[in-house]
């Protein structure tokens, strides 16, 4: 295999074993919030930030551990067919059918990054000056976007993590392609 | 094309993309947002992420994660094994009596966890090398855990009945007290069924022998007996302040998994590894869960677009011209069959939001129906090809256990679930009166 793809290989597994390491952990975190929540109830005084903060914690936790999940090998395939092939055959279908997965992860990232950019102010939408040959993007809500609640977090942290998740879910399942093919050829990475 | 063809269009596509053995999850939301991009061009792109902002909304979804780490904590510290030694030492004696306590011992896991997981780890570690070894009959046997295992789902705490709740807008709280007495039914069922297999032909379950019994001192046996409290400790300390409104689902939840690790601390079993592995693996399941369930939402997405809910009323009410009953029992078919084929969480997601109005509006009560719908799933989850289970099962099971076993085994267990289903369905007081008891309705 060439360089680059050995070095992408071992650089995305590590990466993405690192991040999802740290997403491990964030389960106590999770449980932190909630603790906090159910204690702030008993002395009368319930805090506002636990909801929104525990859901935002669940939401960095499965998808920032999600390409570490699939190292884990933990995601269900349907195994009938697939259990009875050769070792080889089964890279060589995989090496095709991960194209159905990262299309759906890259459809999924261009939905957070457009979804991102809103939650900064920056929706665009094209105004059209006639002499113009081309449309002028123009700024449209201008404002960061914020839940509807009473604590009013703003979103773009979040979403910031779900663009950096489907990033990385789609490096780890290249990564997966790069050592399918490379099985397929008989070098091991 | 007209809709109904789209929808069977992307059910087929999914299927055979599901054949190919890439992981479930992929599929599904590679068809959902294929179908979005080419029904509705531009705009369809964002179906798919709006799904992650829905499931952020979907706030008693934290529980999930709660669950499967409580589950772990249990088989990782190995909890359970007092409890096993316990119905061990107290139900030999009994034809077939270590099968029956292990179903008694699924029924105690059951209550401190939302998933068949934990119970599925327990059994095959605990119980099942256990058993074999007592020449218990291995095909009995590994249908004993995988049905006892799938309680998990019915009684309480359950997060199958979680995310029902959330797609029927119904209140956890009465669906999981709906889902105890049904539980325990179907525990009954199985323990009879075990009871009269085994004394027809008693070497599938051997009595354990006289001189093995008097081995065990009383004394031994009394203190066995305490271990059965922990496990509903934990359950009250949990559905306690939940029930009486304390403090919310998610909340109580994690109250139980603290209740568990300090269990497992105070019975210094707590290690490092223990740790490492239940901080693992609960991130493996639950991201394997999340994930699932995402893109299922998605797909839901695109079949709500579709319409696909005034058609299918239509087409039961209308073109077969049915009622009520007939509607609900083809329903359940109906589940039962695309259980057997596709993914049982994903079909969940997929498939409730389309029946459930259809439900509400021939006037069937939605805690009852709920009921029904998670005895149909722990039912998909146990039919081949495609069972969660079996899935499990063959990953964990020895290696004399093959296949065949595995799908040999079930086939009893899905008889008397379908008969708990039918007994549930006639007599919906089994599932109602606890819940109208304790809110008082």
């Amino acid at each position: 295999m060439p360089r680059p793809i050995l070095i992408f290989v071992r650089f995305v597994d590590r990466l993405n074993y690192g991040v999802g390491r740290f997403a491990m952990y964030l389960l106590y975190v999770l449980m932190a919030i909630l603790l906090w929540s159910s204690m702030s109830k008993i002395i009368q005084a319930p805090a506002i930030w636990t909801l929104e903060m525990a859901q935002f914690m669940m939401v960095a936790y499965y998808i920032l551990g999600g390409p570490y999940s699939m190292q884990l090998g933990s995601h269900v395939r349907m195994d009938l067919v697939y259990d009875a092939l050769s070792d080889r055959r089964r890279l060589w279908w995989d090496a095709f059918t991960i194209f159905v997965l990262i299309f759906y992860l890259c459809v999924m990232l261009y939905g957070a990054v457009q979804s991102t950019a809103y939650s900064f102010g920056l929706k665009y939408y094209a105004v059209e000056i006639s002499w113009l040959p081309f449309d002028i993007p123009w700024g449209k809500t201008g404002f960061m976007e914020r839940n509807p609640s009473a604590w009013r977090p703003y979103l773009w942290p979040i979403k910031l993590v779900m663009v950096l998740g489907f990033f990385l879910m789609i490096l780890q399942s290249l990564s997966f392609f790069f050592r399918d093919i490379a099985a397929l050829r008989g070098v091991k990475i | 094309m007209p809709n109904e063809y789209i929808a069977i269009l992307m059910f087929s596509t999914m299927m055979l993309l599901m054949m190919t053995g890439q992981r479930v999850f992929g599929v599904i939301g590679f068809v959902a947002v294929v179908a979005s991009l080419a029904l509705w061009g531009t705009g369809g792109e964002s179906l798919g992420f709006s799904a992650t902002i829905k499931l952020m909304k979907w706030y008693p979804l934290l529980t999930l994660p709660m669950f499967v780490f409580m589950g772990y904590v249990m088989s990782e510290a190995r909890l359970a094994d007092d409890l096993y030694r316990m119905f061990h030492v107290w139900m030999g004696p009994v034809p077939g009596g270590l099968a029956i306590g292990t179903i008694l011992l699924m029924v105690l896991i059951s209550a401190m966890n939302g998933l068949s997981v934990a119970g599925m780890a327990i059994g095959a570690t605990i119980a099942l090398p256990e058993l074999l070894r007592r020449n218990y009959d291995k095909v009995m046997v590994t249908g004993v855990i995988q049905a006892g295992s799938s309680l998990g789902i019915l009684i309480p705490p359950s997060v199958v009945l979680v995310l029902y709740a959330m797609i029927a807008r119904q209140p956890v709280g009465q669906l999981w007290l709906a889902g105890l007495f049904p539980g325990l039914l179907m525990a009954t069922l199985f323990i009879v069924y075990i009871w009269i297999r085994c004394r027809i032909t008693p070497s599938l379950g051997p009595v354990l022998s006289e001189e093995e019994r008097s081995q065990i001192p009383n004394a031994e046996k009394y203190r066995l007996l305490l271990a059965g409290a922990l496990p509903l400790v934990i359950f009250f300390v949990m559905m306690f302040p939940f029930v009486k409104g304390y403090t919310s689902l998610v909340e109580s939840s994690v109250i139980g998994a603290v209740a568990t690790v300090i269990g497992a601390v105070w019975k210094g079993r707590f290690t490092r590894a223990v740790f490492e592995t239940t901080t693992r693996m609960t991130l493996a399941i639950s991201c394997m869960f999340m994930w699932i369930i995402l893109a299922a939402l998605s797909f839901g997405a695109v079949f709500d677009g579709l319409g696909a809910v005034k058609a299918i009323e239509s087409f039961f009410v209308g073109d077969l011209g049915l009622g009520p009953w007939e509607i609900l029992i083809m329903m359940q078919l109906s589940y039962l069959i695309m259980g057997m084929f596709l993914d049982d969480t994903a079909m969940l997601v997929i498939v409730a939001p389309l029946y459930v109005p259809l439900v509400g509006v021939l006037g069937f009560d939605l805690i009852w129906y709920g009921v029904l719908y998670t005895i149909t799933c722990q039912i998909a989850y146990l039919t081949p090809p495609f069972g969660y289970n079996l899935f499990l099962m063959r990953a964990m099971a020895p290696k004399e256990i093959t296949i065949i076993d595995i799908y040999k085994s079930i086939t009893p267990f899905v008889l008397v679930m379908v008969l708990a289903l039918v007994l549930v369905i006639v007599f919906p007081q089994v599932a109602l009166w606890l819940p109208n008891y304790v809110y008082d309705k």
